[in-house]
């Protein structure tokens, strides 16, 4: 490479460190990029040493096309230009000596970078403060955890709050308690809080830290100075940022973690030390205590980082080890945005895409996935004979305008409302039903549909929406299932204690139980008739003092007590604006999944930070669509289906075949209960009766899920008692197969006037039968070979001579009776491909 | 096609190796048949009289230690509680007044009074550890003891490795795996689950056999036809959930056309008089089925007494509704326990079985010691009681402490890792073994240094 392009990279890329380190879409390191020499950049970029306590920790990392490619801080030497201000040891730790400013350089052989810092405030006496100081020892060293002094009920009488969550409890406990045994100001060695992590005396914790260790000076140092509380004016953490927050790397290597924390009066520290790492997938990423990463495996890895109640994550990505050219991507089909994001991700993993799948696969695909029905022959055959380009697309506009649609869609979001009769009156199940129905009909913008739920009052049976307080009779109940439903976030955790994945605390709860603490209902005379009103009084207590908490909604701002109307109105605005992300993220990963057979975000109602999406750009993309629709469902659905994305074969190409997690291919799902059992119906032309419905009533027309039917329960509905994708299981089981084989479902609907009867009636030929049955189960034709085998199999099994042409009738009825059977238990009918 | 994958490679002195075996088993069509069975174990080729079977009966809910096996008669009465303790056929020993019928049992039994776990106090954390082992973390779930019994030794013939009866574990509030399945080794290795109550009048297993009008040929036809078709789908293969259905496929004609199978599940085969014996309830005659199975060569059968903690009488006694009153569990819990408990180490003592036979019953966690408001106990990780009978373990001893309230071990802490290191140890399990993890990775059996709980063994 010449001098000059070499330096116009490397200016390239410093000047994009900083945007480098706020994420930005990653590209596999290609043939070409990897001829380019490496530069290095110093992180974090923005050092400030703020008192004699500061100290900063710099790594060192190779860049390449404008990617983080390995952690090279061992491999540096630095330097400080002023020692006077700062020193550096060769780790890449620096000390703060004086206040001033200086530039710190790291080298690796003829690569040079540097950055400026700056040290503040060393005249001023620094004191290790309670809140930000001890309180993250402990939290560091576990003590404040679920399994130790965090528990409810605490360890041998010492309780913390978990995580550190009530630094004033959690200081008044290590400070009176005990008569003083805990800490003693006067010998700080002889205090128990030291004495038992330092191993000096029994503890049934084990050792924690040695008596040389920065936290135990720490926490000496704190009690020695006067054990001084938290206070009003101590500065407060409002965030943490991890360095680096997106690195390529290969399988085996190491990249160590930085973590800065912002503070209220403006100053910086670094915290990595006293942070937490996790990793939520073992095998593609493992990380140490100290926040070293090492790539397992193929794929992305994502790095969950702690510190007190903060959290951020930082993803290490290893692409998989096919060099696929980049015209693979290029060319690959790219309908809409959702391509154009998809694609990126998988070229940055080197996984390559499927081709679109046949004409035949995508009829029932869609059919089953947004109407949950099979195509008909009829509708099969005319549209593998369409021979117009824009057929797909004008399929999916048909599938959107039919009633079957809404009964698909009025019964997922029946799942999530818990719509039953187990817990409601039939009248009042119904009208709850039906109110959702009509949204659905309607393509009640998803918005509008929240806030007519969440604010529902009246009578239940003439607005079924008042029907959900009902079902959450407890405030409580009401919002850890409203957060579920509509946010796709579960804060149940913070009810007791603030929550150990998220930022929610147990104020943020309380304030939220606030906001709905003054709905009350009255029984009225009939069966279900009950008025959902607001009182103008009734709080709901904080369980630690007692009071309650001004209602707001989780990060919001709080509303005023008294006079301010009905406090949901104010949540319904919080909720459905378009800045609250949680809102149209959940609704577009639930339809996302129902289509491409997993969450951008799994599982589909565990929404957080600390769980991050396999393709954040994308799902970005599609929220920020959703939004700017008008929170429009049908469009949403109407622009997955158009994607290629959608559309790609179910059959795996060589380097993708392991892949279940970026939409590669097509991801088979098994056919849920009700939309099998409603096939199982179509197919043979034998609907299945549910007591006190008309006959002809689909599974998924159903209102309830309380309808007896052993083939639903083993087949996995949900019984809607709790919010919860998991409620419902696809998973195959040995019992599934017994009941498709030996149980009445499906052998009664064999033996019963249906389909086989029809095809009898006209005398079709073998193979015509075979023709058919294959069109109407299988959306396609069998194939010539298939045809022969069957055909051969079918006469091995015919007995020669007959005596009676009754007893030929039956015969061949059989015969169809098991090819039916055969088809209809296959894997090609059971699931969606 | 079912394969049961092996970590390792047992090899018979014929030089087949159990992969191979446990393939061919697979592979015919009625699954290796139970006189083939006979037939390699009578040439020493499997040798019955070596391997042990394991009940494990799972008290869902959490007993109280203080009001079972574990009482403090010298304790405050709120500590206490209402039951006296009643003395034992072993010296010393002395249990609950509600358990009469296992106060004559004592000396067959070892009673762990020092278990204790350190993870957050729901039930589902406790089931995760009392039967894998471990808590599950990083996204890795870990296979139930029976699952990994059934994963290195294969089934025995046609009748399924592992059977859980009657259902699997439903809601306990923490929305956390339970820890009944096979978790990492693959749903294959799922055990059996029955789905009815045998206690039920015309109680049949759900879909066992054909209905009359599916002569054999029939069923035969369809199968072939079934295969005919599957074949072609190559896709399918690399999904596992597809492969699993086919495995299920591949599991029920075998289960099917297994005699064995059949009478083993069927209750109707027993007198009257040892159906009552064990309690005509759920959990009795749960305990009849799961002897009957372990006759039958199933060689791990969980038994869970209850299925929920909501709206059902069961150990969870807080007292308040939709939880159980202490009332309820002396009145409903204990003398169904107490009942079948007895029956079924009786009537495995008396057809010889009880030597090759452990039971290990179990539970998540204890109570507080001290009696709440509402005159119950909440959840209590810090130290509960479990205990073991049978399978050539030491009966007659009380292994660990808890302190005077019954509220922390005062000494032999024992964690449920090491609960489930002595069930594998009693199982002749390798303890130093490893497991395929995902994505091949070996996880070892049981994390370094846990040890069984050598007093028992």
């Amino acid at each position: 490479m010449s001098q000059v392009s070499r330096i116009t990279v490397l200016l390239v890329s410093v000047c994009t460190a900083i945007g480098l380190c706020s994420g930005g879409v990653l590209k596999a390191a290609s043939q070409k990029s990897q001829d380019v020499d490496p530069v290095i950049v110093i992180l974090p970029t923005d050092v400030v040493l703020t008192g004699q306590h500061a100290r900063q920790r710099l790594i060192v990392e190779a860049v390449v096309d404008k990617q983080f490619v390995a952690d090279w801080t061992e491999r540096a030497t630095f330097r400080s230009a002023d020692e006077q201000v700062a020193v550096v040891d060769q780790s890449g730790m620096i000390t703060p000596v004086a206040d001033g400013h200086t530039r710190i350089t790291a080298q690796i052989d003829q690569l040079q970078t540097s950055i400026s810092i700056e040290v503040r405030n060393m005249k001023k006496p620094s004191r290790w403060n309670f809140r930000n100081h001890v309180l993250s020892v402990l939290t560091k060293m576990d003590c404040n955890s679920g399994a130790c002094h965090g528990a409810a009920a605490g360890k041998r009488n010492f309780r913390l709050t978990l995580r550190g969550y009530d630094p004033q409890s959690d200081y008044e406990t290590l400070t009176r308690e005990v008569l003083g045994r805990r800490v003693v100001k006067t010998r700080p060695s002889h205090s128990l809080v030291l004495l038992k992590p330092t191993g000096a005396v029994s503890h049934g914790g084990g050792k924690r830290f040695s008596t040389d260790s920065l936290e135990y000076r720490v926490i000496s140092e704190w009690i020695a100075s006067g054990t001084s509380g938290p206070s009003e004016n101590d500065s407060l953490i409002e965030s943490i940022e991890v360095f680096p927050k997106q690195a390529l790397m290969k399988v085996k290597e190491t990249q160590q973690l930085s973590v800065q924390a912002r503070f209220s009066d403006g100053h910086i520290e670094d915290v990595t030390r006293w942070c937490k790492f996790e990793t939520a997938d073992a095998n593609i990423a493992s990380v140490t205590p100290q926040g070293a990463v090492t790539l397992q495996g193929y794929g992305e890895g994502v790095v969950t980082v702690w510190y007190l109640n903060l959290v951020d994550v930082a993803r290490v990505t290893s692409p998989f080890p096919n060099t696929i050219p980049v015209e693979v991507f290029q060319h690959a089909e790219n309908f809409n945005f959702i391509d154009r994001y998809a694609l990126q991700k998988l070229e940055s993993l080197q996984i390559p895409p499927s081709p679109l799948c046949s004409d035949s696969q995508f009829i029932r695909r869609a059919f089953l996935d947004a109407i949950g029905i099979l195509p008909t022959v009829q509708e099969t055959t005319n549209f593998l004979k369409d021979r117009s380009l824009e057929k797909r697309r004008a399929l999916i506009d048909m599938l959107l305008a039919r009633p079957e649609f809404i009964d698909y869609w009025s019964y997922k979001w029946s799942d999530l409302l818990l719509v039953s009769s187990r817990r409601l009156p039939d009248e009042a199940m119904w009208s709850f039903y039906t109110w959702v129905r009509r949204s659905v009909a309607s393509n009640q913008p998803w918005d509008e549909f929240a806030h007519d739920l969440v604010t529902a009052r009246g009578n239940t049976l003439n607005n079924g929406a008042s029907n959900f307080f009902v079902l959450h009779k407890d405030p409580k109940d009401l919002i850890e299932n409203t957060s579920v439903a509509l946010m796709g976030m579960s804060i149940t955790c913070a009810r007791c204690h603030n929550h150990p994945l998220e930022k929610w605390t147990q104020d943020d709860y309380y304030g939220m139980v606030s906001l709905f603490s003054r709905v009350k209902m009255k029984n009225g005379d009939a069966a279900g008739d009950v008025t959902v009103f607001l009182s103008d009084q009734g709080e709901v207590p904080h369980p630690r003092h007692g009071r309650p908490l001004n209602p707001q909604p989780l990060d919001g701002s709080p509303i005023a007590m008294e006079g301010t109307g009905d406090r949901r109105e104010f949540f319904s605005q919080w909720l459905t604006d378009s800045e609250n992300p949680y809102f149209s993220r959940a609704l577009v990963n639930r339809v996302w999944a129902n289509f491409m057979g997993r969450g951008l975000v799994e599982s589909v109602d565990d929404l957080r930070v600390t769980n991050p999406a396999s393709n954040e750009a994308l799902f970005a993309g599609l929220a920020e669509a959703f939004v700017d629709s008008g929170f429009n469902v049908r469009q949403l659905i109407r622009t997955v289906m158009n994607s290629a994305t959608y559309q790609r074969s179910s059959e795996t190409v060589s380097g993708n075949e392991d892949d279940q997690k970026y939409y590669s291919h097509y991801i088979l799902k098994r056919l849920s209960a009700e939309v099998l059992l409603d096939c199982f119906s179509q197919v043979t032309g034998v609907p299945t009766v549910f007591a006190n419905y008309p006959r002809g009533w689909r599974a998924l027309q159903l209102p309830d899920s309380s309808i007896d039917s052993y083939f639903l329960d083993s087949f996995g509905r949900p019984l809607r008692e709790t919010t919860c994708e998991c409620e419902r299981s696809e998973d195959p089981s040995l019992s599934q197969a017994l009941h498709l084989s030996n149980g009445p479902t499906l052998n009664n609907k064999l033996r019963a006037k249906g389909a086989i009867d029809r095809m009898l009636e006209k005398g079709l030929a073998e193979e015509s039968v075979l023709e058919e049955l294959f069109l109407a189960a299988l959306s396609r034709y069998p194939s010539d070979r298939e045809k022969e085998a069957i055909l051969v199999t079918l006469h091995e099994f015919t007995p020669a001579e007959v005596s009676q042409p009754e007893d030929e009738k039956k015969q061949r009825r059989q015969l169809y009776e098991d090819l039916f059977w055969a088809i209809l238990t296959g894997r090609e009918f059971l699931f969606n491909h | 096609m079912i394969r049961f994958d092996h970590s390792k490679r047992v090899t018979f002195c014929d030089g087949w190796t159990r992969r191979d075996f446990l393939h061919v088993g697979s592979l015919s069509c009625a699954g290796l048949s139970l006189s083939q069975f006979n037939a390699m174990a009578s040439q020493g080729d499997i040798d019955e009289k070596k391997e042990k079977n394991c009940i494990m009966l799972f008290n869902l809910g959490g007993p109280s230690q203080l009001d079972t096996w574990d009482p403090k008669p010298l304790a405050p009465a709120e500590i206490r509680g209402p039951f006296n303790p009643i003395a034992t056929n072993v010296n010393g020993i002395s249990i609950s007044e509600i358990f009469p019928r296992m106060a004559q049992h004592a000396d067959k039994m070892g009673l762990v009074r020092s278990v204790y776990h350190t993870a957050a106090a729901v039930h589902d954390t406790g089931h995760q550890m009392m039967q894998t082992g471990r808590l599950f973390e990083a996204g890795i779930e870990y296979p139930h003891a029976g699952c990994v019994h059934g994963f290195l030794n294969g089934p025995r013939g046609e009748i399924p490795s592992h059977v859980v009866l009657p259902e699997s574990m439903g809601p306990t509030g923490g929305n956390l795996p339970h820890g009944q399945n096979a978790g990492f080794l693959g749903k294959t290795h799922d055990p059996f689950v029955l789905n009815a109550d045998p206690s039920e009048v015309d109680f049949k297993v759900p879909d066992l056999l054909p209905p009359e009008y599916l002569t054999a040929i029939r069923v035969d036809r369809r199968r072939r036809l079934r295969e005919l078709v599957d074949e072609e789908a190559e896709k399918f293969e690399s999904n596992s959930n597809a492969r699993l259905l086919d495995a299920n496929f591949q599991q029920a004609y075998t289960l099917m056309s297994s005699r064995n199978a059949r009478e083993a599940f069927d209750l109707s085969l027993e007198k009257t008089a040892v159906r009552e014996r064990y309690g005509m309830n759920r959990f009795g005659q749960c305990c009849l089925l799961a002897r009957r199975l372990i006759e039958a060569g199933v060689r791990f059968v969980t038994v869970n007494t209850f299925l929920t903690v909501f709206n059902e009488i069961t150990w969870d006694i807080h007292g308040s509704k939709p939880f159980t009153s202490v009332q309820g569990m002396k009145t409903i819990v204990a003398p169904m326990f107490d009942q079948a408990y007895s029956a079924l180490l009786e009537d495995l003592q008396d057809r010889g079985l009880l030597e090759d036979t452990l039971i290990a019953s179990l539970g998540e966690f204890g109570r507080t010691p001290k009696i709440n408001p509402a005159g119950g106990r909440d959840h209590w990780p810090q130290c509960w009681s479990v205990f073991f009978a049978g399978g050539g373990i030491q009966g007659g001893q009380v292994v660990g402490e808890s302190d005077d309230i019954g509220g922390h071990p005062k000494d032999r802490p024992v964690t449920p890792a090491e609960v489930v290191a002595s069930i594998y140890q009693v199982l002749g399990i390798d303890l130093e073994s490893a497991l395929p993890g995902p994505q091949e990775r070996p996880l070892p059996l049981v994390e370094y240094g846990v040890q069984p709980i050598r007093e028992l063994l």
